[in-house]
């Protein structure tokens, strides 16, 4: 699918479909292989790039991670119809699906390097895949803008391969210490997935922080990412009578998992990492997520100004609230942009150096720059309380 | 062109060396869902052992290979050890169980990095790829036409008939597995080292059911199927993209329609069309083998004591003594239900006696599973029911049948040595001249399948002289068959005999029974009531009363 | 006393699931891989009555019901009535449904989208009761009664009804059926309807439970479910029951005693073991066949 800044909407997304062989024609694609699309005049604000600046998107948009995915393509959309609106330079996004396969996300890639050539490319949506396909691109020089892995070793994959999602070592230690702080816990349950990337390193990081802030640890649980029934691992967690759970999951476990403590009678506070940072968390699981504390990457109560912005524009086209995946997806985009213009050149390398030297963006996220091409900027513990997410002191 | 696809052309070749590993059990009619687990083993083993600079100047992985081969097939030896006695479905599903036991166990490793998964270099080019499918596609090919290869197909369509052959079922069973098993493990090796990262995650439920529906819409009745079923799934996502159809949850319909289709439109698989542009032909220049002489007249061929068999409380068979020597056509007659299959079944060593002894050609009648043992010593059957290997040509047929007197020829048939073929040839020609015997020659290529009720009977008989057998047993040879073919049939048994062959004839058509044997045995209720020449047996008032009387006078009184 | 429970509540879900798959086993030896498929259809469609137009619980089980009995047919028309007295039948079978199955997934998707789907927060009532420190909520005493319930139905209808003579005549010999005078077509298609209505119900009732349908449910019940019908028993609808609950019992005490990284390991452990010490099944009979 190809979505050209000038005719975002719906509609025009379906007639594109009619048309989407015709403008894959290499004529209208930006540049030929294999480095892609040339330089344009000025800089920053008043660069001008005469062509569109063909950027590629590799999502999960079927299979396991397809509402990860399908959330970052909304969080992508909305971001380009902004970006529309500003003059000098327009986006050509090429939105791609790897079916949650890493094996189809190394066919994406390539058609990304190679055959319609990009200047930079956005994802793949799970760092499994990322670590196969984020070398290719290192290795072909195509910068690569990871906006939802958080695993470790992904930017170590070489000098073109950037994220703008906080990984959980960022976010979790001052969880567990404002928790501590404001609760008092003593000793707590930790029970995470232990299948999947993410979670497991969402829980190595809870248990250094939890170590670092001397709390006791009287049980671990894993469970499986698939799993929807935890009633038999909560009440082992209810038996050891701890102070708070503490728990790394997916959002698909998150709602069952709270709603099912809730209902065998655990009322002690359950602290969540970046996985529970959804507004799928209220809306589903109502007044059982009540006190639950969650250490994210993106303030989605934030009153900042590009915040409520993009909150604005996502409820606008979308009809419904953002999480976390779409805030972080449409802070990419808003980053491409910001590097495509500072260096006033959709080459890649040229791409690729602006984009490291990015400092104090404003962005949904917050002030954003890049430290080694890992993301800074502030992340946020919040607790459910009155039915939203509300910053915790 | 073909440079903007190496990722996906590789993707095909390692996409096929899996199905391969599915093909592998799938040709011996077999359904293992376990190759994904062997094929992580291999892999996480694979990324413990290779060394991290190049070989002898190769890459590492001519270590890393063999290693993940190795650990492949040693590993479902192991698992084959408890897991081979199964069958179909159960077979399918213990397999998937030790799949999933694989992969939790690897994700609860701290060796494997768990759900994190183990980074490691990229060592595999498309040349690689492709080289190791030719390799694998190789063996294979050479398998189709070598005795192995045979053998295989005919557990494939007929376990039972092929044990009767002499195949020794439980052996190639386990061969296919081990070969399954080193093609899983080549694979994991290889798929690690393209993909650079391995994680036990990748070879889970959803894998193993992928290379499972590779195989089977590649097809596999034929060794290119396979790689024509990788070739089709993993270009069907490609195609899609080029063809600018929307991501999203068109793709996976427009995917299960078209593999729907394959299915439902190409019995077969894809390899189905493929025409078979060779059949081997027959060459009437090489004289059939020069086999060993049969025993000469009046040696013992079998002889049983007491023997019995009860299922439950029922006995099936009781207490029957039997004395049979050389070149004597014995008649097996009784009325229906009085143990005469189960006799012979045990006497075949299809089954096994639950009390007294009997030696076949000097083989004791012993435990389950040793049927191959007596098609070795010369037993040779058919069945009542005719169990013909249906989707193999006739002359395959009579192929498998001269099993216990062929030598294997696969590897041979891999260096294309021509003592390969010539033993080959001396196999068709044993087998060509079976069908001579029996008129079928001139349908050598048709498909068993496709034979009329009384060449299908002719057949039977032809196969189970291929094995150049000492015994013959003929279970009900003339049911169905008219006057004039009973007649004709009576003649060649008669033939055989008189070249040395002994013949157990089990008949319902007592007419042809006591014009065609030597001898006649009666079982009632499963025991024996008479045993005579047939001009004695046909006076015989208690037989008469048991058996022929409820016949019919006309059959009774020849 | 808590765990056992839980492990019943959740067991006598896989039970109702395994009896559908090992239905169609049973009568027709053919193994339907869509049947996880239509047990995920149902949670998402039954989510929509409830969430979307306001239907009770009481009203959303028997629509479901009828809905699976409805896909069950189409499954049997399009992905197995085509092979039949085909050579391949068996694995074009396990494959047909496999593609059958993805397809049912796709428009899934088209129509709801990828998330996972909830109940809204207040869909029933959240009655509980507590007995010697035992909590049980109403919503798990209805999943209770409604599975067995629904398997009782079954077993009535398969020992006591001239359909169930049918099914029984088809699964022992379906040319000897034909001849007896079965329409063997017609019981083939209601087999499938059947099976397919159980897992439709099974869908909704784990969406129930665990307030949540997601597009890959259907893949961890379908392992589950596999290993039931071969601790029951292929074919065994008895076993698959007993099957389902002993599963679920056997998770629960897995995490209680082995340690929840494990549990996986013990289902299937058990699978295994089953397999090689009693391959029939726990209730099974061994098949004898006769040359």
């Amino acid at each position: 699918m190809r979505i050209r800044t000038a005719s975002v909407s719906t509609a025009a997304a379906l007639a594109l479909l009619v048309t989407g062989c015709a403008s894959e024609d290499p004529a209208d694609t930006a540049a030929p292989a294999p480095q892609a699309s040339g330089g344009g005049g000025g800089s920053g604000e008043d660069c001008v790039i005469e062509e569109p600046v063909p950027v590629g998107a590799a999502l999960s948009l079927t299979g396991a991670a397809a509402s990860y995915g399908q959330s970052q393509q909304k969080g992508l959309e909305v971001a380009l119809d902004d970006l529309a609106e500003k003059e000098g330079v327009t986006y050509e996004l090429a939105i791609e699906d790897d079916a949650t396969d890493p094996k189809q996300g190394i066919a994406v890639f390539e058609q990304f390097i190679s055959r319609e050539p990009v200047s930079i490319i956005l994802g793949p949506t799970l760092s499994n895949a990322a670590k196969t396909t984020d070398p290719i691109a290192q290795e072909e020089g195509v910068p690569v803008l990871g906006i939802s892995n958080t695993a470790a070793g992904i930017t170590e994959i070489g000098d073109y391969i950037f994220r703008n999602s906080l990984p959980e070592t960022a976010v979790i230690p001052q969880t567990i210490a404002k928790a501590k702080e404001s609760l008092g816990l003593e000793k707590v349950v930790v029970m995470y997935s232990n299948d999947d990337a993410f979670t497991e390193s969402g829980f190595t990081a809870f248990e250094a922080a939890l170590e670092e802030e001397g709390l006791e640890t009287v049980e671990t649980l894993t469970f499986s990412k698939a799993d929807t029934d935890f009633r038999a691992l909560l009440t082992e967690a209810k038996a050891a009578q701890p102070d708070a759970l503490v728990v790394s999951g997916l959002i698909e476990a998150a709602i069952p998992l709270v709603t099912q403590a809730r209902e065998l009678g655990i009322e002690v506070p359950i602290i969540g990492g970046n996985g529970f940072n959804s507004p799928q968390l209220m809306a589903d699981a109502g007044a059982a997520a009540e006190g639950v504390i969650v250490g994210a990457a993106w303030n989605s109560a934030s009153e900042s100004e590009e915040n409520a912005a993009f909150l604005e524009a996502f409820e606008a086209k979308h009809d419904g609230k953002p999480d976390q995946f779409a805030a972080q997806a449409y802070t990419g985009m808003m980053l491409v942009d910001a590097a495509v213009r500072a260096g006033c050149s959709a080459e890649r390398d040229a791409i690729q150096a602006s984009l490291g030297s990015l400092q104090d963006i404003p962005t949904p996220l917050g002030t954003f720059s890049f430290d080694n091409r890992e993301p800074q900027h502030p992340a946020v513990v919040q607790i459910v309380e009155g039915g939203t997410f509300t910053v915790l002191d | 062109m073909l440079g903007d696809y190496t990722a996906t052309l590789t993707l095909i070749a390692l996409t096929a060396i899996f199905a391969y590993s599915f093909y592998a059990v799938l040709m011996a009619g077999q359904l293992s869902l376990g190759q994904a687990g062997l094929a992580s083993l291999a892999g996480f083993s694979a990324t413990v052992v290779m060394p991290d600079s190049p070989v002898v100047g190769l890459s590492p992985l001519v270590v890393g290979i063999p290693v993940g081969m190795l650990v492949g097939a040693c590993v479902a030896f192991l698992l084959g050890l408890p897991v081979m006695r199964l069958r179909g479905v159960f077979l399918a599903i213990a397999t998937l169980g030790f799949a999933e036991m694989v992969r939790i166990v690897l994700i609860n490793a701290e060796w494997t990095g768990g759900a994190q998964g183990t980074s490691v270099p990229k060592l595999v080019t498309p040349g690689i790829a492709w080289g190791c499918l030719l390799l694998v596609a190789y063996w294979f090919w050479r398998l189709g036409g070598s005795r192995f290869g045979r053998g295989l197909a005919a557990i494939r369509e007929d376990e039972l008939a092929a044990r009767a052959m002499g195949v020794h079922i439980s052996r190639y069973r386990m061969a296919a597995f081990v070969t399954s098993g080193a093609i899983a493990g080549m694979y994991g090796v290889l798929l690690a080292y393209f993909s650079r990262f391995i994680t036990p995650d990748d070879f889970g439920f959803a894998a193993a059911v992928d290379g499972l529906v590779t195989a089977v819409v590649g097809g596999s009745l034929l060794f290119l199927g396979p790689l024509l079923g990788s070739g089709f799934l993993t270009s069907v996502p490609e195609i899609q993209r080029a063809l600018g159809v929307e991501a999203g949850w068109i793709r996976p319909f427009l995917s299960g329609l078209l593999l729907l289709v394959v299915i439902l439109f190409l019995p077969g698989g894809l390899s189905s069309l493929i025409p078979r542009w060779r059949t081997p032909r027959l060459d009437p220049s090489i004289p059939a083998p020069e086999l060993p002489a049969l025993p000469p007249p009046g040696t013992s061929v079998l002889s049983l004591k007491g023997l019995g068999k009860a299922y439950g409380g029922l006995h099936a068979v009781r207490s029957v003594d039997l004395e049979l020597g050389s070149g004597e056509i014995l008649g097996l007659i009784g009325p229906n239900g009085a143990g005469k299959t189960t006799l012979v079944n045990l006497i075949s060593g299809l089954s096994v006696p639950t009390s007294g002894t009997g030696t076949v050609l000097g083989i004791p009648l012993g435990p389950e599973g040793q049927g191959h043992r007596f098609a070795r010593a010369g037993v040779s059957r058919t069945f009542q029911h005719s169990k013909l290997f249906d989707r193999l040509t006739v002359l395959e047929n009579a192929l498998v049948g001269a099993h216990v007197v062929t030598r294997p020829t696969l590897l041979r048939r891999l260096l294309w040595l021509p003592s390969a073929r010539r033993d080959e040839q001396r196999a068709l020609a044993q087998a060509g001249a079976q069908l001579a015997r029996v008129g079928l020659a001139d349908r050598a290529g048709v498909n068993a399948g496709a034979l009329s009720y009384g060449d299908r009977r002719r057949l039977e008989i032809a196969r189970a002289l291929a094995a150049h057998p000492t015994l013959l047993i003929l279970d009900e040879p003339a049911a169905g068959m008219n006057h004039v073919e009973a007649q004709e049939l009576s003649t060649l048994i008669r033939t055989l005999a008189e070249d040395g062959i002994t013949v157990l004839l089990i008949e319902h058509n007592v007419r042809m029974v006591l014009e065609t044997c030597t001898r006649i045995v009666v079982l009632n209720f499963g025991g024996v009531i008479a045993a005579g020449d047939p001009a004695t047996i046909a006076k015989d008032p208690v037989v008469i009363e048991a058996y022929l009387g409820s016949d019919g006078p006309a059959d009774s009184r020849v | 006393m808590q765990q056992v429970l839980n492990g019943i509540f959740a067991g006598s879900i896989y039970a109702l699931f395994a009896i559908g798959f090992t239905l169609v086993f049973g009568v027709l030896d053919r193994l339907n891989l869509a049947h996880a498929a239509v047990f995920t259809t149902s949670a998402y469609v039954g989510i929509e009555l409830v969430a979307d137009l306001g239907l009770s619980i009481w009203l959303a089980i028997p629509a479901v019901l009828v809905m699976g009995a409805v896909l069950g047919l189409v499954i049997e028309r399009v992905a197995f009535r085509p092979l039949k007295g085909r050579h391949d039948a068996h694995f074009a079978g396990l494959i047909s449904s496999i593609a059958v199955g993805g397809m049912f997934l796709a428009l899934l998707q088209a129509r709801y989208g990828p998330d996972t789907r909830r109940f809204p927060a207040d869909a029933f009532p959240s009655t509980d009761f507590e007995l010697g420190g035992v909590r049980i909520t109403l919503l798990q005493l209805v999943i209770l009664g409604v599975s067995l319930g629904l398997m009782l139905g079954l077993a009535y209808l398969v020992n006591r009804t001239r359909l169930g003579r049918g099914m029984r005549a088809v699964a022992e010999n379906p040319h000897a059926a034909a001849v007896l005078g079965v329409n063997v077509d017609r019981v083939t298609a209601t087999t499938f309807a059947i099976s397919s209505a159980l897992g439709a119900v099974a869908g909704v009732l784990l969406a129930f439970y665990v307030n949540s349908a997601q597009m890959t449910m259907g893949f961890n019940i379908e392992l589950k479910g596999l290993a039931v019908i071969i601790v029951g028993g292929m074919g065994s609808l008895k076993g698959a029951m007993i099957g389902g609950i002993a599963l679920g019992l056997a998770e629960v005490f897995a995490v209680q005693y082995v340690g929840s990284s494990w549990r996986d390991v013990v289902a299937f452990g058990l699978l295994f073991g089953i397999l090689l010490l009693r391959p029939q099944g726990l209730f099974g009979a061994r098949q004898v066949r006769e040359v």
